[in-house]
């Protein structure tokens, strides 16, 4: 009898449990919703970038380099930490080529040739390798919100997803390199998964379009994609990411110039 | 008179030896005249096609700019003030001005990219001051406010464009943003000056304004003098009444590099003259050696009659001028035959350089001409002449000291 009236309480116990949890859990979806639907331009981006931008990882990667016919393929391995950053090319043709970034600096060695060369000026403006990926672009910083004033065009669906598609210009006074970009952002996963870069003349210079994305540790990550250089006819220059670790354990002073030689 | 009237008669006395040894120096003085007439020639036009499409007579811009031109940067520009124009058109010698704005570009004809000098130009005043419009060889000058651009038939054939065709300036404006122009190629120029026609893009100034996002700024003030040689002095007289940050440049200063390259030229020049014409002074001392050894006994008797040592050297150095004097003027009338026919047919670079376009530093190409200085005409007569006396002394003095005893017995 006891035991009956104690098991109906819980019964009863669990009854209330069950509603308060399924009430919670609607009231947390409502108003994720909503939260999602009132998401500003800003927000959208922040959030991508909380997938997107990567403070500490060690990845190997692939990247394939079309030119007028031409196809290379580069592999590399690369360290991360903040604002530094060691790449070391892995491909037999360019072996041993590593790249060192220091916030604003950019340094390259050869191995061939045992030379140090710190990349400035002109150099900057360069394919990275040949690719349509410039220094430039690898220096530039990732806090876009800072540098841009986003604004959402609207939702639509690209390939498939539901995309944000936001338009971002140039906050005046900025020195950033280009002056409006155009970006389709998966409504559900908060990845890019297009971009396009225009000159202030309003010509498209860039456009990077993402190819794969894979939840990776628990984000989802773009991890094949492809960048083409608009003002140059059959180039493109594709990105594949072959392995990614977020939380690697990173050797010590591997972001220095003496580990670099 | 007697020892010219002698040294006169021993140079008839062996006609051919005076001839060959004369011919040394005359072939000595031909080189010279000709080498130093092609740098010359070389040097004129170098500057003259600075002056007149790359620099002018005399530029005035910020300090601060100047020291990074050759970077090609977007500040320290000068905002155009009337004061600062009035002052410039108070120079002496004021001919005209015009303004200038440098700029780096990238040039994009769809698969290819060139870095290259972007140069927005004051169509109104720009040929007032250069000679850019006399080199085009088709179309004709961008217009004001439009997109139209102008470039090298070189730079055009490099990368595939014709007049007429589009192609893409992507460059950075002063916030580092890039920008781009569609320039429409409205015309084609081939002047001397090779880097003008590989690297330069002539685009109107107030496009590239604009699109630069400089407003009004421009690089630089460039100002043509009624006279070359006022520059120098010019430059100093409007830098006394410039205020810093605002400096006079005269064409020398930003030809640098090439003035000290011509100055190290005229040096190179100088020691190749001093090493031929020490050839020919071997020419001459042994000349001078056999005549002597020839005329061993006569001078011997001489001495016996009185002769005093004194003037049989001057009779010999009497003869190694006589040679100087023949061989100087043979190696001018060689020399003038030589530039006349270098400036009437003038010399093809290309084929100098075996049809490439290396230019040895020197901003200029196609056919080339000599120039002529009398100066140097004088100064290498003079100096052959000294050196035939010179390299005569040593020998005659040692024939001179002879015993006349032995003189007359040397054998």
């Amino acid at each position: 009898m006891f035991a009956l009236m104690r098991n109906s309480e819980r019964s009863y116990q669990l009854k209330i449990l069950l509603i308060i949890s399924l009430l919670s859990i609607l009231l947390v979806g409502i108003t994720f919703l909503a939260a999602a639907q009132e998401l500003t331009a800003d927000e959208i981006i922040t959030r991508r970038d909380q997938n997107e931008y990567v403070i500490k990882a060690y990845s190997e990667s692939k990247m394939i380099i079309k030119n007028s016919g031409r196809t290379m393929v580069k592999t590399m391995r690369s360290w991360q930490d903040g604002e530094k950053a060691l790449v070391v090319f892995t491909n037999p043709r360019d072996r041993g080529t590593k790249f060192l970034k220091r916030g604003d600096n950019l340094w390259m060695f050869f191995p061939q040739a045992e030379d140090l060369v710190k990349i400035s000026g002109h150099m900057l403006e360069q394919g990275m390798m040949g690719s349509d990926f410039s220094y430039q672009d690898m220096l530039e910083s990732d806090d876009l919100t800072e540098l841009y004033n986003f604004k959402l065009l609207g939702e639509e669906k690209y390939k498939g997803r539901p995309v944000y598609k936001l338009e971002g210009i140039k906050v005046p006074g900025k020195e950033v390199s280009y002056y409006r970009r155009v970006v389709w952002i998966d409504k559900e996963r908060f990845v890019g998964l297009k971009e396009e870069l225009y000159a202030e003349s309003g010509r498209l210079l860039k456009e990077a379009v993402v190819l794969e994305v894979d939840k990776i540790e628990g984000r989802w990550y773009p991890v094949r994609m492809i960048m083409e250089n608009k003002l140059r006819k059959n180039t493109s220059t594709e990105f594949i990411i072959q392995k990614i670790n977020f939380n690697p354990e990173l050797p010590e002073d591997i972001f220095t110039l003496e580990r670099l030689r | 008179m007697f020892f010219l009237k002698m040294a006169f008669k021993n140079l008839t006395r062996h006609k051919r030896r005076t001839l060959i040894t004369a011919l040394i120096i005359a072939f000595a003085i031909l080189i010279y005249i000709m080498t130093e007439g092609l740098m010359i020639g070389m040097t004129e036009m170098s500057f003259n096609n600075i002056i007149n499409l790359e620099s002018g007579h005399l530029q005035v811009a910020k300090k601060s700019y100047w020291e990074d031109r050759k970077e090609l940067p977007l500040d320290n520009l000068i905002s155009p003030t009337e004061e600062l124009e009035n002052k410039i058109e108070k120079t002496t010698g004021f001919k005209a001005m015009t303004k200038r704005l440098n700029f780096s570009v990238r040039l994009n004809n769809g698969i290819d990219e060139l870095p290259v000098t972007g140069v927005g130009i004051d169509l109104g005043q720009d040929r007032k001051v250069f000679r850019l419009n006399k080199y085009l060889v088709k179309g004709r000058m961008p217009r004001e406010g439009s997109s139209e651009i102008i470039m090298g038939t070189k730079l055009a054939e490099l990368m595939g464009f014709k007049n007429g065709d589009y192609a893409i300036l992507l460059f950075r404006t002063d916030e580092d943003t890039f920008n781009t122009i569609d320039g429409e190629i409205v015309g084609l120029f081939n002047t001397p000056h090779p880097s003008l026609n590989e690297s330069s893009v002539f685009l109107p100034l107030s496009t590239a304004q604009s699109r630069l996002n400089v407003e009004d700024k421009i690089s630089h003030y460039a100002i043509r003098l009624t006279e070359q040689d006022q520059a120098i002095p010019a430059a100093e007289e409007l830098n006394s009444r410039l205020k810093d940050p605002y400096h006079a440049y005269s064409w020398k200063d930003a030809a640098q590099s090439l003035v000290t390259m011509l100055e190290m030229q005229e040096i190179e020049t100088q020691v190749i003259l001093a090493i031929i014409l020490t050839l020919a002074a071997v020419g001459i001392i042994n000349t001078v050696i056999l005549s002597a050894l020839e005329r061993m006994e006569e001078l011997g008797m001489m001495k016996a009659l009185g002769m005093h040592e004194r003037e049989i050297v001057y009779t010999f150095m009497l003869e190694a001028a006589g040679i100087g004097i023949i061989g100087g003027s043979m190696g001018i009338i060689m020399g003038v035959i030589g530039l006349a026919i270098f400036n009437i047919n003038g010399i093809d670079m290309s084929a100098l350089t075996a049809g490439g376009d290396m230019t040895y530093g020197f901003p200029l190409k196609g056919t080339i001409y000599a120039g002529w200085e009398l100066n140097s005409f004088i100064f290498v007569f003079l100096y052959g002449v000294f050196i035939s006396i010179l390299a005569s002394v040593f020998p005659a003095l040692w024939a001179a000291r002879k015993d006349p005893v032995k003189a007359i017995y040397h054998r």
